[in-house]
């Protein structure tokens, strides 16, 4: 049974492939665009922390984005 | 209505559902795959070769509805001048480009076994390559041209442009003779499919859109953060 799922009656060489294909690029795509966007978070909260403490305080209360996403970086590190 | 707009709160909906497609994704892609590679039958005339439809067909529909949904929201953003709209088709682009790409990849790869041949210059296809290229372009504008009024007023032209395409491709096994077979599935008649081939095709769909709907909200969120740094630097 597992031998006719990867030989598919001669098939399998272009089923497979395209289904290898088509996840390899998948998952590629979903790893960059995850890795862009963490370096994003990252470079964001590094930016808010450089910040003095009063602008600092004016920038989280101001802009639930920067809150949101310093709070989610201290939380990792 | 318009504070949905709103970017903060686009951000806080755009958390919650990354993390709930992340919870359901992969149990649905191992049922899809099930489907897709198991339990369908095999094609009385293609045999197993049929299969390749279950990526070929999604990554297909998903190339045009992409290109489809840019060119319209360009042409809302001409009109209503909504900043979002940019945001939204900037991060559809590269995934319409992908999916558009692998369908031209994979259609090649199931000619050989049911055509003979990987490639041939038939309208289907050379429709399709252009689609690929009308993307390309408007990514290329939005990464060479610095001034973004201008890049956004190219790439908008590029969407419009790009849209006469749409119909020639779904068209065009119709208006030409193709080697490409005529559609099986037909929304508003009847489907030549049969539904033990159907539902894979449509689960297999299912994924792949929930998979788009990730990376879009993922870029989306991004782009937010681009343009809140860019605002950040106000207060240096």
């Amino acid at each position: 049974m597992i031998s006719n799922l990867f030989l598919m009656n001669g098939y399998g060489i272009f089923v497979w492939s395209s289904f290898v294909l088509t996840f390899l690029a998948c998952a590629i795509v979903y790893y960059k665009t995850r890795k862009t966007l963490k370096k994003y978070e990252k470079e964001f909260a590094k930016e808010i922390e450089n910040l003095s403490v009063n602008q600092k305080k004016i920038v989280l209360e101001k802009s639930k984005v920067a809150s949101k996403v310093f709070s989610t970086y201290n939380k990792t590190i | 209505m318009f504070n949905l707009f709103n970017n903060t709160n686009i951000f806080i909906w755009i958390e919650k559902l990354i993390n709930f497609i992340n919870s359901i994704f992969f149990v649905l892609l191992l049922i899809a795959l099930s489907f897709a590679l198991i339990f369908s039958p095999p094609d009385y005339l293609q045999g197993d070769s049929v299969r390749i439809m279950y990526v070929h067909v999604p990554a297909a529909w998903i190339g045009l509805a992409s290109f489809s949904c840019i060119a319209l929201l360009s042409i809302f953003n001409f009109i209503f001048k909504i900043k979002n709209f940019t945001l939204i088709t900037k991060s559809i682009a590269p995934i319409g480009l992908m999916f558009t790409c692998l369908a031209i990849v994979t259609g090649s790869i199931w000619g050989q076994p049911t055509w003979g041949t990987f490639w041939a210059w038939d309208a289907r296809i050379t429709s399709m390559v252009i689609l690929a290229l009308f993307y390309l372009m408007y990514i290329a504008t939005h990464k060479l041209i610095v001034e973004r009024e201008k890049a956004n007023k190219i790439s908008s032209i590029i969407a419009c442009l790009g849209l006469i395409n749409i119909p020639i491709i779904k068209y065009s096994v119709e208006w030409w003779n193709t080697l490409h077979q005529p559609a099986s599935i037909n929304i508003t008649g009847t489907s030549t499919i049969h539904s033990s081939m159907l539902t894979p095709l449509l689960l297999m769909f299912f994924v792949l859109i929930l998979y788009c709907a990730l990376i879009f909200l993922m870029k989306y969120k991004t782009e937010i953060i681009r343009i809140k740094r860019k605002n950040l630097k106000r207060y240096d």
